[in-house]
């Protein structure tokens, strides 16, 4: 039972890391640049939901709160820290993307305390449910349907409507869309809205599964998930969820094999380290001379 | 000189020829590398160990620059093959891999470090003068460096690889010199480090140390040797100096990268030199 | 006379595109060669393939009798190869000068440890301030690159293939946008080189300067050869007048 008590939790880490990378790599897609930050609108939206909650007393309101409040942090991101400086080379905008995360998070310890906050009431954290002895808890079940929930919806939208339609079209052939009068500044407004959202889902389940919001919450996530988005082809959704998955069931079965010689959280660095000397274009990369 | 005062002057001696070092690859040759701290801690712990072992400290320091140069080396390789923006992820990796698996390793002392490092036998205030004369002297190398044809090949890879190659110029060997040069010295630095502490844990070397290195590079002017020691000094004493500073760090780091990089681009060089530039024309 | 460049089957593919199929031809030491073809013909493509720029699907290339197949671009430029590329690629940062200059110190930057060892640049910028002079960019030397207009980055292009010594070089659209006066000037310069003894492989859509220059006149069409040899005899064949029609290129000519 142990081994599928380790399929439940890889799953459920793996749909959290989909929920978490699938905004970096679009704006990957999008814009190049390696938003590093991302992991603070995480941590943030995980905070919001637990403040929230705490002062309201409904989780429900904390979600709420959380997925409007990230997209217009995201958006702002994107204005005032990237939009100007697009036209220096990538690695000008992921520094200071950099800089920023390492400046919320000790903006989050000084606001919230080094220990971080708990939940006030969270009986969630605490619910598990016995099938024929594999436990599975409360949270790892919102976290497997939250992502189903999210990735069909995502499909939907960007398969089905026109606002999704010219996203898609814009993150493949910037030009093409642009010449089918898609408005490139507003697709990356939806991007960093809808990726922010996304990311804060995901850090608020973390909160709930932990029972806990400290800084460094996103912080491991945060490297975790550029090492995902490379591992599944820079700006692919499907391979981005993909190695989520893999990463999530990896790092589960992992710390049984390796776990005495590595660090579960370097795991991830192996795959990626191991995957660029096989392939250093990525899974899906082009060839280049 | 108290022995507060020796202990600053040192680590603000190591972190000029970490910064100095970074930039020669980051800035010089254009390979964004958020992983020094590798390096650092890959000469501290050889150091550590050489000199548990022997005692000698020629051999802590020779330990020190080889352990960070080979692995520098082999992160060199990978920068050869992948693109930019993939190698700065890979050298967070090298940096993350690094802790996790120095943290399990008993040979290596896991969370605990290495402690009882026998010490150099020049005291405190000997040790700090052998880490400025060793300051001293990467940065006056940096300074060679960067006025021989090396630093003028070094700037055309780091601009463009291919109109390099198409004036003879081999990308390759030129970044495997620069990974190799910049992470011998930040081996040398780590082993400095082992001298200083006689203490080791690997939570000195994490990710947080390699953005710090990187703040000092991008806020003294990326490719600067002197703007990088200036903000080498500036960033190691403002902390000491406020205490405000010292208590939100980060904060403080991170908001001067943040700002530095969205108003000037180019770093405090940039900007000290357009004004000497608009004094003259003036 | 003796071949500086042969391609024996030289062919690559850009997914459904078949940009270069199966070249083969020769080219002696001394000569003067003009690549002509319509848009997308797979003349750059083929000029990136001898620099090295790209690896080839298949097919040989040999420079100066070597097999240089493997080789990287630096080691084919130092075993005497040059090239201007179509869109300009000039180190924005550094100024003109330390752009000829770079070019012109080969000798120095053949290996890192080499260059480490030297310092003095003062040869090398002699001779990139003659190199500047000879294609007209005296005054500009002290600007940086990035600050210079199309035209002059053209010409700075072809001071920099100069400044490497090359036997052979590949001008991938030398011309394209300098006026009528300077695109003369060019190709003043271009010929003055071709007489110091250096072969020259020109690649333009400017066919009455290429009909003027060249002793000799490669057609492509659709990555293949369809006519070589003497120009005017090459441009009256009617394979290579068919795949000019319609891309409004005889017009011009005989404009
Ligand atoms: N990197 C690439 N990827 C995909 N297709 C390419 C690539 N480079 C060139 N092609 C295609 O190969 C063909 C040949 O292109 P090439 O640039 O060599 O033509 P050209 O003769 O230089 O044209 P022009 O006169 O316009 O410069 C074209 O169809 C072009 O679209
Ligand atoms: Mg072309």
């Amino acid at each position: 039972m142990y081994y599928i008590d380790l399929a439940v939790t890889g799953v459920s880490f793996g749909c959290m890391y989909a929920m978490m990378s699938v905004g970096l790599t679009l704006v990957y897609g999008l814009l190049r640049i390696l938003h590093v930050a991302h992991a603070a609108v995480f941590a943030l939206g995980a905070y919001v939901v637990v403040l929230v909650a705490n002062a309201t007393g409904s989780i429900a309101l904390g979600f709420l709160a959380a997925v409007i409040v990230t997209p217009l942090f995201g958006i702002a991101i994107y204005r005032l820290l990237y939009e100007p400086l697009l036209r220096y080379r990538p690695d000008v905008p992921m520094i200071a993307s950099v800089g920023l995360l390492v400046l919320m998070q000790d903006a989050f310890r000084i606001m919230f305390g080094e220990q971080g906050v708990t939940f006030r009431q969270n009986a969630l954290s605490f619910t598990t449910f016995d099938f024929h002895g594999v436990t599975i808890s409360a949270v790892q079940i919102a976290l497997i349907v939250t992502a189903a929930v999210v990735f069909a919806g995502l499909h939907l939208f960007t398969t089905r409507t026109r606002t999704g339609l010219g996203w898609r079209a814009t993150v493949s052939r910037p030009k093409i869309a642009a010449s089918f009068g898609v408005d490139p500044v507003k697709v990356r407004y939806l991007n960093f809205a809808i990726g922010s959202a996304l990311a804060a889902v995901a850090g608020g389940l973390v909160a709930l599964l932990n029972n806990l919001v400290d800084p460094s919450i996103g912080f491991v996530v945060s490297y975790k998930a550029l090492a995902i988005i490379v591992l599944g082809g820079l700006g692919s959704v499907r391979g981005t969820l993909v190695a989520s998955l893999v990463l999530g069931l990896v790092e589960a079965y992992g710390t049984i094999f390796i776990g005495a010689w590595l660090d579960r959280d370097a795991i991830a660095f192996l795959a990626l380290i191991v995957l660029l000397m096989i392939r250093p274009q990525g899974f899906t990369g082009a060839r280049t001379a | 000189m108290s022995a507060y005062t020796i202990s600053i002057v040192s680590i603000i001696g190591i972190n000029v020829i970490l910064a100095v070092s970074l930039n020669m690859i980051s800035g010089f040759c254009g390979q964004i590398s958020l992983g020094h701290g590798a390096f650092f801690g890959a000469g501290a712990y050889a150091a550590a160990l050489a000199m548990v072992a022997t005692a000698s400290v020629p051999l802590a320091l020779l330990a020190g620059v080889v352990a960070g140069s080979v692995l520098g080396i082999l992160v060199g390789f990978a920068s050869l093959r992948v693109r930019s923006d993939f190698l700065a992820v890979s050298t967070i990796g090298v940096n993350f891999l690094f802790v996790g698996f120095v943290r399990k390793q008993s040979w290596l002392g896991g969370e605990m470090g290495i402690s009882g490092i026998p010490p150099t036998g020049f005291g405190a205030s000997g040790n700090m003068i052998m880490i400025l004369l060793l300051a001293c002297a990467t940065v006056v190398f940096s300074l060679y460096v960067s006025r021989s044809w090396m630093g003028f090949a070094f700037r055309a890879v780091g601009e463009d690889e291919q109109a390099a190659a198409t004036l003879g110029i081999g990308a390759g060997a030129y970044k495997l010199a620069a990974f190799g040069i910049g992470t011998a010295l930040a081996g040398l630095a780590g082993a400095l480090y082992a001298f200083f502490t006689q203490f080791i844990t690997v939570d000195a070397f994490d990710f947080i140390l390699s953005v710090m290195l990187m703040a000092m590079v991008v806020i003294g002017g990326i490719g600067s040797t002197w703007g990088v020691v200036a903000a080498a000094v500036g960033l190691t004493l403002l902390p000491e100096a406020i205490r405000f500073v010292n208590d939100y760090r980060l904060l403080v780091f991170g908001g001067m990268l943040v700002l530095v990089i969205r108003l000037a681009p180019g770093g405090l060089a940039a900007l000290v030199h357009n004004l000497f530039a608009r004094t003259r024309k003036a | 006379m003796s071949a500086v460049l042969e391609l024996d089957d030289v062919a690559i593919r850009f997914g459904g595109v078949q940009a270069v199929g199966g070249v083969t031809r020769t080219v002696d030491a001394g000569d003067f060669v003009g690549l002509i073809g319509p848009n997308g013909a797979g003349k750059t493509t083929l000029i990136r393939i001898i620099a090295g720029l790209l690896r080839p699907d298949r097919g040989k290339v040999m420079l100066g009798g070597s097999d240089v197949t493997g080789e990287s671009t630096s080691a084919r430029v130092r075993a005497g190869l040059a090239l201007t590329h179509q869109i300009v690629r000039p180190f924005r940062e550094m100024t003109v000068l330390d752009n000829v200059i770079l070019a012109a110190g080969i000798g120095y930057t053949s290996g890192p440890l080499r260059a480490l060892l030297h310092v003095s640049r003062r040869r090398e910028a002699e001779r990139a301030m003659e190199i500047l002079g000879s294609v007209g960019l005296t005054g500009t030397e002290r600007r940086l690159a990035g600050e210079l207009p199309l035209g002059q980055l053209k010409r700075l292009e072809l001071a920099r293939a100069l400044a490497v010594d090359p036997k052979i070089v590949l001008l991938d659209e030398p011309l394209a946008g300098l006026n009528h006066a300077e695109a003369s000037r060019q190709v003043e310069t271009i010929m003055e080189v071709h007489r110091r003894g250096i072969t020259v492989v020109l690649v333009e859509h400017n066919l009455e300067e290429v009909m003027r220059v060249c002793r000799r006149l490669i057609v492509l069409n659709n990555g293949v050869v369809i006519g070589d040899g003497d120009p005017w005899e090459v441009m009256a064949n009617p394979a290579v007048q068919e795949a000019y029609v319609g891309s409004g290129m005889m017009a011009h000519a005989e404009a």
